[in-house]
């Protein structure tokens, strides 16, 4: 008997180490990532490339989104072999590159006699001493979402495309409404990054953030206070100390304007779809623009993905990789809501036409920027001006100095950095 | 013959000897070499390279740079102008209020000075409280050690939303006539206080209970002496107590000193340093320097002014160890 048992104990080993085997042999191609399970995109790009690549099964590691870059960093420091990381920002990236962690995609490109037209030269962002550390696939810009539910119930008109920045702040003391103060309607809404606040002096294609000379943001920390004490949007400490985070917030139904990233398409119709969010029917504008720039310019940012030097199948990854930022996958992105990095006219049919997608043609208009400034130009000292921003930031927003305080401290200590 | 036996019994010892240091060494070497390659070995690169300029990766990349990062971090060019144009003071006010490293500093020593004698001095009267019989002790004790078991994340977001503005901690204070109504965290004064406060409400209860097992060794006899000699509670409490809890009170602020150099957790969470930088401490600073900004070797530097302040402290608290630990 004792034998029989572990006869069939051996045999049941055998056979599950058989399956094993099995299971082992297609490929597995794994991606960080943030947000991986709430991001619709992620899921859409998976599900395609896996149904027209029969054996290969992507596997997201998701990394929270707000310290992504650090935990990337950490990751690749301690020499994780995952093969594909997503890039959320520039400068980020360079210090992965300047690390030695990203492998140069420019010989596979050449390999494959890759297409780059698609892009229209936004690749080159990615590109640094003459190799490629990174491929785009989706392009976001900053764009103006709207309740039009809110600006219907006060009878004040939409936010059009050639709005400047006054008429977008008379728009919001327009549409706001305190009267009841256990549910007040808020004209507009300003996350607690920088980049949202005040980052649309770069607009103009002159100033940068990186420049070292940052009056021209006091402009928008004024118009933002004067907002803030009429009670036309939220105050920067409640939502920094409550960690608010934006999507519940304008998905709550009281907001009527919030300038955000082009991404929250997605969410919000995913959101709206499966009843999460009170907010019914929204729009797209373009963002305000101030005098002497043209109407539809703003600032945008690129998300991509690098090859991870340590991967241990390349090839794969570079199949991937060539997949998700040519047309195929920009149809894909498109077709969950995300602008991709790659345009043509069919990836931009896919676009509007989406479920849930705003039908006026307001919206569909705002879709197409005339010039998209990048939010941060990458340099070897991005990150360490960014940090610096955005501490100075704080204290300006949180009104622990005044604006000009902050400015001239922004100002010397940038400048401090890049003389050194 | 004597002579040889007695080389004979003298080789005999070093045997014995030398079998005993090897069983000694045995014993130690899981340790030390746990603690070679977890902290000596870090330690010692960690001191090289802060004389290097290192972006992370291939180890070859990485450039001496002598001692550029320390003249970097502590601003030595400009800090000694100010000093040389406006005199000493200007120059030591111009780095502590403006330098990154002077302002970690500044705020790391500050929130050390206060976190460590309120902590003590709240868990002391915590354990004196509980130490006698007080209906539900021990629930209560269980309850003031709760904080120290939670997660730390969870703690900082409740104080946070305890102390937003209109939250339950300001209202309590306005009913008594303040007139703050702002997110602690979003007042540069108070983000300070809104950090002692939680690591000072979070670690109380653990002191709490190393108090109360330290009352416990307190012989009664002391007590009884005092009372014929006819002390009160106020003199029993400074002449009999206070001395009897000395060595635990060395222990606790040993602990608490370099627990409070080392406070990261509760400031990323909390206010990650700001507003602006009125609670940028140096771990974080290093953390930022090592994982956001990519300079390792600046952030080993100043990881060195840290070691530097931790050994200064300790090399004090070892020279009153006789003093105050035996008493």
């Amino acid at each position: 008997m004792k034998k029989l048992i572990a006869l069939a104990l051996t045999a049941c080993m055998l056979l599950s180490m058989c399956a094993f085997a099995a299971a082992e042999e297609g490929t597995v191609i794994t991606i960080v990532a943030w947000d991986a399970n709430t991001t619709g995109y992620l899921t859409a790009q998976k599900e395609a490339y896996e149904a027209s690549h029969p054996g290969v099964t992507i596997e997201y590691i998701d990394v929270s989104s707000q310290d992504y870059d650090t935990k990337v960093a950490a990751m690749l420091a301690g020499k994780d072999t995952s093969d594909i990381y997503m890039v959320k920002d520039i400068p980020a990236l360079l210090n992965w590159y300047e690390a030695g962690y990203t492998e140069d995609l420019t010989p596979y490109m050449q390999a494959a006699n890759y297409d780059v037209a698609g892009f229209v030269g936004m690749e080159t962002n990615y590109a640094q001493d003459g190799q490629q550390i990174a491929l785009p696939f989706r392009s976001d810009f900053e764009i103006l979402f709207y309740n039009k539910d809110l600006f219907d119930a006060k009878g004040v008109e939409y936010p059009t495309n050639d709005m400047s920045w006054e008429q977008y702040k008379e728009k919001a003391l327009a549409v706001m409404d305190d009267s009841d103060p256990s549910n007040p309607i808020y004209g507009t809404h300003y996350h607690t990054w920088l980049s949202t606040a005040v980052n649309y002096t770069v607009a103009d294609g002159v100033n940068t953030l990186v420049d070292g000379e940052y009056s021209d943001l006091a402009y928008f920390y004024q118009m933002i206070q004067d907002l803030e004490d009429a009670g036309a949007c939220m105050s920067y400490s409640e939502i920094s100390a409550a960690g608010l985070h934006y999507s519940g917030a304008f998905g709550n139904g009281n907001i009527a304007m919030m300038p955000m990233g082009y991404w929250y398409v997605a969410t919000l119709i995913t959101n709206i779809a499966n009843g999460t969010y009170n907010v019914k029917n929204w729009g797209l504008a373009a963002m305000p623009t101030k005098e002497g720039v043209a109407a539809g310019s703003t600032f945008g940012n690129l998300t991509g993905v690098c090859m991870n030097k340590l991967s241990d199948d390349k090839d794969a990854a570079w199949d991937y990789i060539a997949w998700l930022c040519g047309e195929e996958g920009a149809k894909v992105t498109a077709g969950a809501g995300n602008r991709p990095a790659w345009v043509s006219e069919g990836v931009a049919e896919v676009m509007s036409s989406i479920e849930g997608f705003p039908t006026d043609e307001g919206s569909k208009a705002a879709l197409l920027p005339t010039f998209v400034a990048i939010e941060i130009p990458g340099t070897a000292l991005s990150s360490r001006i960014s940090s610096i921003l955005g501490e100075e930031h704080s204290a300006i927003m949180t009104r622990e100095i005044s604006i000009e305080e902050g400015i001239e401290n922004m100002n010397e200590r940038v400048q401090e950095l890049l003389a050194e | 013959m004597t002579q040889v036996s007695a080389d004979r019994r003298k080789f005999r010892m070093g045997r014995l000897e030398r079998k005993n240091t090897l069983i000694a060494y045995t014993f130690l070497a899981p340790n030390f070499i746990g603690f070679a390659v977890f902290t000596l070995i870090p330690v010692v690169l960690s001191i090289v390279m802060s004389f290097t300029e290192w972006k992370g990766g291939d180890l070859t990349s990485m450039q001496w740079v002598g001692l550029n990062n320390y003249a970097e971090i502590f601003k030595t060019a400009k800090v000694g102008t100010e000093m040389a144009n406006k005199g000493f003071f200007a120059g030591l006010s111009y780095f502590f209020n403006k330098v990154d490293l002077g302002i970690s500093l500044k705020n790391t020593i500050f929130y050390t000075v206060v976190t460590v004698p309120l902590t003590l001095v709240c868990s002391i009267a915590l354990a004196m409280v509980l130490n006698h019989a007080v209906k539900g002790a021990v629930a209560f004790r269980a309850v003031f050690f709760f904080p120290y078991v939670a997660s730390m994340v969870a703690i900082c977001v409740c104080w946070n939303f305890m102390l937003m503005k209109n939250g339950p901690v300001n209202q309590i204070l306005m009913a008594f006539g303040s007139k703050f109504n702002k997110s602690w965290t979003a007042d540069s004064t108070m983000a300070m206080w809104a950090i002692i406060l939680v690591s000072v409400w979070r670690s109380m209860g653990y002191y709490m209970v190393i108090y109360l097992a330290a009352l416990q060794g307190v012989p009664r006899e002391l007590y009884e002496a005092a009372t014929v000699d006819g002390a009160n509670k106020w003199q029993q409490f400074t002449h009999v107590t206070l001395p009897q809890l000395r060595p635990t009170t060395f222990f606790a602020s040993i602990m608490l000193i370099i627990g409070c150099f080392k406070i990261y957790d509760t400031v990323a969470i909390m206010t990650n340093g700001g507003p602006g930088r009125a609670t940028k401490m140096l771990v974080l600073y290093i953390y930022n320097e090592a994982f956001v900004n990519f300079n390792y070797g600046l952030a080993s530097a100043i990881a060195m002014v840290l070691l530097v302040l931790v050994l200064l402290v300790t090399i004090v608290q070892f020279s009153m160890e006789d003093k105050y630990a035996n008493s």
